[in-house]
């Protein structure tokens, strides 16, 4: 299960990359921090918190996997070194509870 | 026995609880002489009232700055100075420069050499090509005759109240008509309605409540004034302010007691309070 | 005399709380290049450096919120990221684009804090550990300024209307740092009432805001709350800096303008 799923984030990422899909707009701007597209870790990450301007168009089931997929990410972040545990700790943490946030809404629109 | 004992004990008490009065009177002094006023000081002439002397860079070169607002509070609001222009509202805390001046903040925001007011232009502040005698025009401590409006002359035709000039009556009388938007320095904003008048119950039953007047207030100093710095939220209740913080200058204190009308003019907040004035 | 002492006690602790707080003055407007200036000291005075001062005026020109403060990792409070000299040489924080690789606009973004330092770095050292020096700077605040709409308060500048008429294009993607994201699906504008009689009502504009922060710069780690009505906001808690005052007394337009959030026609 886990291996297609990486095989469909792979997937999706080398469709991204044909499409040449950019960010709308704006100058473009590249920063090189050690070649971060070949962890897996990384890919899964960038998966995961690419969707938090959808969020929410999500439905309960479909965020509740999402945070299900952030906690996931935690131990394997917590491994890394010190500046990009501290980076990404942040960035996990901010992308974890917007979905988190939203599941509340939703739960509490239901009510 | 047990009872000398006992004595002696309350004996050792007593000087105890004497040596703690004295230490706690020798504190209170010392925190009464480091904040210096607790009870509201006399005001000073009111030619004097509402002087300030800046001298945050300048008592090394061309001597300190006497500013009065007498002399522009007769021209603007306090609005256009300390939001349009944002200085603040106490002396030394906005850290005027010369070459803040210069860039066209400050001072320099009027006084530019450019800008003119009842058809003259206004002198530029710190301006490089400024000869002694013009840099004296501020720059005045201590120094006879530097100035170029006296105060007595200024305000002869002005309303007169128990404290020196009544300027809301100078206002009303036309005598000065205070300008509040400067092209250039001040934005044009949505008015906003002004809220009504409210009474301030005091905290003691023996103080009259104050009458507090919104339209007197916003008329020169717009909502942004006071609101949130000076007076954080706009609900009444949430906020408790006493005399005490009033004499340090905060609260009503900001205006009151420094340029508005002094603290001990009572009854102009304290309608029917006693008349303490000088 | 026990009630001597506990009466002298009182009047001194009276005194001595009135004399720390400070509320209720009038403080001075930063200058219009002093808003939004960050002075960021955690480690610096250890390795002999003066700390760091960070404009805010000049990198909120090229770059949205969001690409900092999210994708960057930036903490909204001074000294709260706790960035070292090592984690910039990574490439991470500052060092994300101050690498020395990154081209920018035909110029090369200068490298930050380096692994090895030598005596010529130290010019380079001193562009952004300035605090207290004379350094002069790539980008002069007024002939930047120059051309932008102007606002009352803060840099003097109205962002928003710069960005429309396209004076200023904020980039809101940084290669190998963000994350391809689609367009956002907006919220709606709400409108909150202040409940004070005569305040106008405050718009709150969605969209003017996910522009430059997107969504999780704000939720839920400034605004928690998920229903509308259920977390009291007070001017006093602003002023304070927690939630609006988070960003609008800082960066953003600060408080005193009261119409831009109490916007509501009356």
């Amino acid at each position: 299960m886990f291996k297609a799923k990486i095989m469909a984030v792979l997937l999706f990422m080398g469709l991204v990359g044909l499409c040449g899909v950019r960010a709308i707009g704006g100058p473009h701007w590249s920063a090189s921090q050690a070649d971060p597209a070949q962890e897996a870790w990384r890919k899964e990450f960038d998966d995961v918190c690419s969707k938090t301007q959808d969020a929410m168009t999500f439905s309960q089931e479909e965020l509740t996997v999402l945070i299900r997929r952030c906690d996931d990410l935690l131990p394997q972040i917590e491994k890394l070194d010190e500046t990009r545990k501290k980076v990404y700790m942040g960035r996990l943490r901010m992308c974890r509870g917007l979905y988190a946030y939203v599941l509340d809404a939703k739960r509490n629109e239901k009510k | 026995m047990p009872m000398c004992s006992m004595q002696k004990g309350t004996r050792k008490n007593e000087r105890g609880l004497l040596l703690l009065v004295l230490a706690c009177g020798v504190l209170l002094l010392g925190n009464i002489a480091s904040a210096q006023i607790y009870l509201p000081k006399p005001p000073p002439e009111p030619s004097e009232y509402g002087k300030v002397i800046l001298d945050n860079y300048s008592t090394a070169g061309p001597g300190a700055v006497v500013f009065d607002h007498w002399l522009h509070r007769s021209k603007f609001t306090c609005r256009l100075c300390h939001v349009d222009v944002g200085f603040a509202m106490q002396a030394k805390a906005t850290g005027i420069r010369a070459s803040t001046n210069r860039e066209g903040f400050h001072c320099g925001a009027c006084h530019d050499g450019k800008k003119l007011f009842d058809g003259k232009t206004i002198f530029a502040a710190c301006s490089d090509a400024a000869n002694d005698k013009q840099c004296d025009r501020c720059h005045s401590l201590g120094k006879k005759g530097a100035r170029k409006y006296e105060y007595k002359e200024f305000t002869a035709k002005f309303p007169k109240g128990i404290y020196g000039v009544n300027w809301e009556a100078a206002e009303r009388s036309g005598v000065i008509k205070p300008v509040d938007f400067v092209e250039g320095l001040s934005v044009k904003k949505a008015p906003m309605r002004s809220r009504e008048d409210f009474s301030v119950k005091a905290g003691f039953s023996w103080v009259n409540p104050i009458a507090f007047s919104h339209e007197k207030h916003s008329i020169w100093n717009g909502c942004e004034l006071c609101h949130p710095e000076i007076f954080p939220t706009a609900k009444k209740g949430t906020i408790r302010f006493s005399m005490f913080s009033n004499i340090e200058g905060r609260y009503c204190g900001a205006c009151h007691g420094k340029v508005a009308f002094p603290l001990n003019n009572c009854q102009r907040c304290h309608p029917n309070a006693p008349l303490w004035a000088p | 005399m026990n009630k001597k002492i506990f009466i002298a006690l009182a009047v001194i602790l009276v005194f001595c709380g009135q004399a720390l707080s400070q509320t209720g003055t009038k403080k001075k407007r930063p200058l219009p290049y002093e808003y939004g200036r960050v002075i960021i000291d955690n480690y610096s005075d250890k390795a002999d450096l003066a700390p760091v001062v960070f404009e805010h005026w000049i990198h909120r020109s090229k770059f949205t919120c969001r690409v900092c403060h999210v994708d960057v990792g930036f903490a909204m409070k001074a000294g709260a990221t706790g960035i070292r000299a090592a984690d910039n040489a990574r490439g991470y924080y500052c060092g994300a684009c101050h690498n020395g690789k990154m081209v920018a606009e035909g110029k090369t973004v200068f490298q930050s804090c380096s692994k090895k330092v030598t005596a010529e770095d130290a010019k380079r050292c001193e562009r952004c550990h300035s605090f207290g020096k004379k350094v002069a700077s790539d980008y002069d605040f007024f002939q930047f300024s120059q051309p932008l709409p102007k606002e009352r308060f803060g840099n003097g500048l109205d962002w928003e209307k710069s960005e429309e008429l396209g004076l200023i294009k904020p980039a809101s993607f940084l290669d190998g740092v963000s994350i391809q994201r689609k367009s956002l699906t907006v919220q709606k504008d709400f409108a909150l009432n202040p409940k004070v009689e005569g305040m106008p009502d405050i718009i709150f504009s969605h969209k003017k805001h996910t522009v430059w922060n997107g969504c999780e710069l704000c939720h839920p780690e400034i605004f928690m709350g998920v229903k509308r009505g259920t977390v009291r906001y007070s001017m006093v808690d602003i002023s304070e800096g927690k939630s609006c005052g988070v960003c609008h007394t800082t960066v953003a337009f600060p408080l005193a303008d009261c119409q831009r959030c109490h916007s509501k026609p009356v």
